[in-house]
């Protein structure tokens, strides 16, 4: 955490941000690093998903397309979820 | 005084309310320069709102994949419902008098038609009854009379289907069009 403050003339306690803590704790760095990587990983899918549904659009073909929203939307509520559970989390905290 | 005096002691005015601090500011008096930060759950919230706009941009062109109207082109009798019994079997030419078809009443009461063509090597497809399955004699390829897709053999590409409809007691291939 913040551990060195300094007072300057006008009373005003400062605090850069060299000397602020930016990193997790040791030991989550790499859990929080994969959960990062693997939520780029699923939102660049959604991004395929929606050039393919444009494109089955574009070409006329509606057969199964409906498939490629419902798996949109579950790469969605996965976010939403793991959203809960963090505020789950850091209320426990 | 005139109207610039009033203006500059307006913009004077309203310089010193911005630099007026609140209570709990003079009681704590920090600089927090690492509010500038995006935390975590900031992070998180701003990734699963763009992944519920991706969502949302999906669902809407495959909804409008669904809800748009097509229009008949053209269309070719091909039977009459009455004779082609469930299970059974009709060999038609369509597009043109030279592209050999074939239309099945699956056993679940739906009609397929298909291209008669192998998408192998353009061999005549027939229907084997006893195997429920579609056949290309020249080279043992074996198609999936629901769908057309092969299933055995070397065929790679599913057979083109026809769009069927029903108007009336006559079946017709049809043509549709945006």
């Amino acid at each position: 955490m913040i551990d060195d403050r300094s007072a300057s003339n006008d009373g005003t306690l400062h605090e850069t941000i060299t000397r602020v803590e930016r990193t997790p704790p040791a030991g989550q760095a790499a859990i929080e690093l994969t959960a990062l990587v693997i939520g780029l990983i699923l939102m660049g899918i959604q991004l395929w998903l929606l050039t393919v549904a444009l494109d089955l659009y574009l070409s006329g073909s509606t057969t199964d397309s409906w498939l490629l929203a419902v798996i949109s939307g579950l790469v969605f509520l996965g976010g939403l979820l793991m959203l809960r559970v963090e505020r789950h989390h850091t209320r426990r905290r | 005084m005139t109207i610039r005096d009033r203006m500059l002691q307006a913009s004077a005015e309203r310089a010193q309310r911005r630099k007026a601090i609140t209570r709990w500011q003079a009681e704590f008096p920090y600089r927090w320069d690492a509010d500038d930060f995006v935390s975590r759950r900031e992070l998180l919230r701003l990734a699963v709102a763009a992944s519920g706009a991706l969502f949302a941009a999906t669902a809407a062109i495959v909804g409008l994949d669904y809800l748009r109207p097509t229009t008949t082109v053209s269309r070719q009798a091909i039977i009459p419902v009455s004779e082609l019994p469930p299970g059974g079997v009709h060999y038609f030419q369509y597009p043109t008098a030279e592209d050999q078809a074939v239309l099945l009443h699956l056993p679940n009461g739906r009609f397929a038609a298909y291209s008669g063509k192998c998408t192998h090597l353009s061999c005549a497809v027939y229907y084997d009854k006893s195997r429920d399955k579609l056949l290309c004699p020249c080279h043992e390829g074996v198609f999936d009379p629901q769908t057309g897709v092969p299933v055995a053999g070397p065929p790679q590409r599913a057979l083109p289907k026809i769009t069927i409809r029903q108007d009336g007691t006559m079946l017709y291939a049809v043509e549709e069009a945006l």
